[in-house]
């Protein structure tokens, strides 16, 4: 039930980066590309068991709204949005160097 | 001596905390109607639900905090509650916006006495102060009618210029089941986009009104009616109950997987029938063996809310149409359904605080 939870989610059109800052303070700048090709949803990842990149070339980011009380949906630009990154995925998926290096991969 | 301030005192209730939610009681809002004439000081701690097993201690750290305060002369501390809601899940719209909590009470088989449970837990809802309604979604085999003592087809009423079905009551419940439907013995034959259907109408065409905790008696296993409740209706939480033998405990972790799957929190489990009470002799047996439920509990970090003994009386004012709380509520397993009902609306408090925190996500866009 301790799941992590963001408080504060910004879209940096500019940076093309979202950042994403959580209840205990720690902040994760995520690439707009890096999002999109981990993103969870049944037609990106096939029904492997293990999380895949799938790169999408110049992926844009157009919404993004909360689903419930524990995930963001993102709507890219090109109109999908089957993606639903719930906060223990998203933060698992953060890709700043504190968060790497206690990551296996 | 010096004179007390609203803001000395509420500095000092910052200190005390929810032992549950873990913070501070003036944050979350609890303290109201605060007055301070002279060294005289009275406030209200608004609990988040009436049947709150931490009264005492809040009660007792208030004092703590404010007795050393100078000045403070009269203490007066008085209780009321205001049940928070702590609705989530992927359900698009809301389909009972008038009440604040839905719990699932489930079980990945039957047999495990979910209905006994549920019933139990709405009536020990209820004694504790919140108003709280039960709906019996067991499509297959709606036990609830017998259980609360209840029949016949439910009113037709207008509200608002709509005809809504107006649940029956039953020991001061509101009570709904797909049973008042059916002609006894009638069996329900039906493919998924029935089911779907009709429990759609359980949900939306009912008339509860405003309720604190809406308890809903789940059909065993994991398939169409769990998938559609997830999916059609804001729910707060989800209540295992096992019995505690092993191979019942491979159930536990199925449901959980599947609640984790559609995404809604497990508030706690609860082991039924973990022992028997002899009516002969008063011994207690330990007929499925103990505590495996209490072990399922632990691995999977699930709030372990209580066992509950089986015994015949149970069994036969079940069989009657009255709950065993209603008609021996002194009993060791009437006060053990007093308890699990607090422990478990203490849970979902901490529940509508996850929510209240996720919903306070703010997304921008620069």
């Amino acid at each position: 039930m301790a799941s992590p939870i963001p408080v504060e989610i910004n879209h940096r059109k500019e940076k093309g980066v979202v950042r994403v800052t959580w209840e205990d303070g720690h902040v994760g700048e995520y690439g707009c590309g890096y999002l999109r090709g981990y993103c969870p949803c049944a037609l990106c990842q096939g029904h492997g068991a293990k999380i895949k990149f799938v790169e999408v070339p110049d992926a844009k980011l157009a919404e993004i709204s909360a689903v419930g009380n524990y995930a963001i949906q993102f709507t890219w630009q090109d109109g999908h949005n089957t993606g639903i990154y719930t906060f223990d995925y998203l933060k698992s998926l953060c890709p700043c160097p504190e968060c790497n290096r206690s990551k296996d991969r | 001596m010096g004179t007390v301030t609203r803001d000395v005192v509420l500095e000092a209730l910052k200190k005390v905390q929810d032992p549950e939610l873990q913070r501070d009681i003036v944050s979350l809002g609890m303290v109201k109607n605060l007055e301070v004439t002279g060294g005289k000081v009275a406030f209200t701690v608004e609990l988040t639900t009436p049947a709150c097993p931490l009264r005492e201690r809040i009660q007792e750290d208030c004092q703590k905090a404010l007795v050393g305060l100078n000045g403070v002369t009269d203490l007066q501390i008085s209780f009321g509650a205001q049940v928070r809601g702590s609705k989530t899940g992927a359900g698009q719209t809301d389909l009972l916006p008038s009440v604040k909590n839905v719990i699932l009470v489930a079980a990945g088989k039957g047999g495990v006495g979910k209905s006994t449970v549920a019933a139990n837990l709405a009536v020990a809802l209820k004694m504790h102060g919140a108003a709280t309604g039960l709906l019996d979604a067991d499509i297959y085999g709606p036990s609830i009618p017998i259980i609360m003592g209840v029949k016949g087809e439910p009113k037709k009423i207008e509200v608002n210029g709509e005809f809504k079905l107006e649940p029956p009551t039953a020991h001061n419940l509101p009570v709904m089941s797909i049973g008042f439907f059916l002609e006894p013995d009638q069996a329900v034959i039906w493919r998924g986009p029935m089911l779907g259907k009709a429990l759609h109408q359980l949900m939306a065409d009912v008339h509860w009104g405003d309720l604190d905790y809406l308890v809903v008696d789940m059909p065993p296993g994991t398939g169409d009616v769990q998938i559609t409740f997830s999916q059609q209706l804001k729910v707060s939480g989800a209540l295992l109950v096992a019995t505690p033998q092993d191979v019942a405990l491979a159930d536990v972790v199925r449901a959980k997987s599947m609640f984790d799957k559609v995404m809604i929190p497990i508030v706690g489990i609860v082991e039924n029938m973990s022992y028997f009470i002899c009516d002969g002799c008063g011994k207690k047996h330990e007929i499925f063996s103990r505590g495996g439920a209490e072990r399922a509990a632990k691995r999977f970090k699930i709030p372990f809310l209580g066992e509950i003994p089986i015994t015949s009386s149970i069994r036969e004012w079940g069989d009657k149409g009255v709950p065993i709380l209603v008609r021996e509520p002194q009993s060791e397993i009437s006060r053990t359904f007093l308890e699990i009902a607090s422990r478990l609306a203490g849970q979902l408090s901490v529940v509508s605080e996850i929510a209240r925190r996720a919903q306070s996500l703010k997304i921008i866009s620069s």
